[in-house]
């Protein structure tokens, strides 16, 4: 066990009722020893933004399966500069076309996992960046 | 540790000014032990109220409501929701708040907490989270519990009002006999009152209390889903802190006192403080006995919790 567990929030923004694959996502950071604040359906930008903050969180793993990833995690990551939580590490779940990811990495998003990734691949990306020394 | 110093007081500086990120961070940092410096007295002391209940009865739904009750009041809420911490990983799923009815309120704060197992049901260090969120000026702290069995009622010494929820259909008149959080609550709350049964299960707790003739609880009939009894238990709350007001409690004095003590003793291990080092070296080695030992780490914390301010 760990002495300081890892803080991450995960949430689903906008209009999206599909949350089987970040309750999934869930329990697999539960299992591997992290605290999971799980926010919920429905939240805007805002909420989450807030949660974040209030919740004093490393992380923030979004989840969006409705297609409005390019105007939603934009406006999160704005949020969060906006809120000097640049230090925050920003995942993204669900359908994202390929054709997407690059640009979402660009504009600050850690790492964008789609269906079929193995769990382990996200647990094993979460510890080796939050070991990692800060820039 | 003394690194960090100059960050610690500039947090501290930060969350006198109202910065409401110092006030999360110094949250994380109580919530591990860290020993902080003294806020100042807290001018108008928020109440603190404890919810607790098995899993399942509507404490995170229950708390929601509350919080939209006192938001309409003009009140400032705070929530420190706690939920149970793997045994086997140490990881934890924090759900309270998805119940709660989450918006960018900035008169709504909610710190979601994880309950090791055995630690009463809520997280370690919750009073120094509660001074200060008190001290932020929130005029109510909700504290919910991962969930009590029967006896855990480490809230209990926490808060000014503790509520019990109890739901229809939990057990038999017997279950309501055994000894433990029905004895210290300050007020129970028959929720889900909108379910067939909550009438028998009100008139059942009823008896045994009124049987056990120490003192009248009060007993609300509660329904989230409708918002029934929500007003009617929020002025049941308040009734109850008044009445526990004047009463001078020596004994939660103490009980804070030693509290204090040995947070300070531990952070001060923590940080490999030499002085502590070595009065632990020496009683090891049989130079000091126990009591003399205890004596020295006294004078030692409580000169360094002088010379801090």
């Amino acid at each position: 066990m760990e002495a300081t567990p890892l803080r991450i929030v995960l949430a689903k923004v906008g209009l999206d009722g599909h949350d089987r694959g970040i309750k999934v996502v869930a329990r697999a950071l539960r299992d591997a020893g992290m605290h999971v604040i799980y926010a919920g359906l429905w939240l805007t930008p805002e909420a989450v933004v807030r949660t974040v903050a209030d919740e004093d969180a490393d992380w923030l793993g979004l989840s969006l399966l409705s297609g409005a990833h390019m105007t939603l995690v934009p406006r999160v990551l704005e949020l969060l500069r906006q809120a000097k939580l640049e230090h925050v590490k920003v995942l993204v779940g669900g359908i994202v076309p390929e054709a997407d990811i690059p640009k979402l990495l660009e504009m600050g998003v850690a790492r964008v996992f789609g269906p079929g990734t193995p769990l382990d691949e996200i647990v094993s990306f979460v510890r080796q960046t939050a070991a990692a020394p800060r820039q | 540790m003394i690194a960090n110093m100059p960050a610690l007081d500039d947090l501290v500086a930060r969350f006198r000014q109202g910065d409401r990120q110092a006030l999360a961070r110094l949250l994380s940092l109580a919530g591990r032990g860290a020993a902080l410096p003294d806020l100042g007295t807290v001018r108008a002391r928020g109440k603190v109220v404890a919810f607790t209940g098995s899993g399942g009865v509507g404490k995170s739904t229950l708390v929601g409501k509350m919080i939209a009750h006192l938001r309409g009041q003009g009140l400032k809420v705070a929530v420190l929701a706690c939920d149970p911490q793997s045994p086997v990983s140490g990881g934890a799923l924090l759900g309270d708040r998805f119940r709660m009815g989450d918006k960018a309120d900035e008169g709504v704060f909610i710190r979601s907490l994880a309950a090791l197992p055995g630690h009463g049901a809520i997280a370690d260090h919750l009073a120094p989270m509660v001074r200060l969120l008190q001290a932020f000026g929130f005029d109510v702290v909700l504290i919910e519990t991962a969930g009590s069995g029967q006896s855990d009622v480490g809230a209990r010494d926490l808060a000014d009002v503790l509520v019990l929820l109890l739901q229809p259909e939990s057990g038999d008149e017997l279950q309501w006999e055994k000894a433990g959080v029905l004895e210290v609550a300050d007020v129970i709350v028959i929720h889900k009152a909108d379910l067939p049964g909550a009438e028998q299960t009100a008139a059942q707790v009823r008896a045994i209390l009124d049987l056990s003739g120490q003192r009248s609880i009060p007993l609300v009939k509660v329904s989230a889903k409708s918002g029934q009894g929500v007003e009617e238990l929020w002025r049941a709350i308040e009734a109850v802190a008044r009445a526990a007001a004047p009463e001078v409690r020596v004994a939660d004095l103490a009980q804070a006192a030693q509290q204090l003590l040995a947070d300070r003793v531990t952070s001060a291990w923590k940080t490999h403080d030499p002085a502590l080092v070595q009065i632990v070296r020496r009683w090891q080695q049989g130079e000091l006995s126990l009591r003399d030992a205890a004596r020295a780490v006294l004078t030692l914390v409580t000169d360094t919790a002088e010379s801090s301010q």
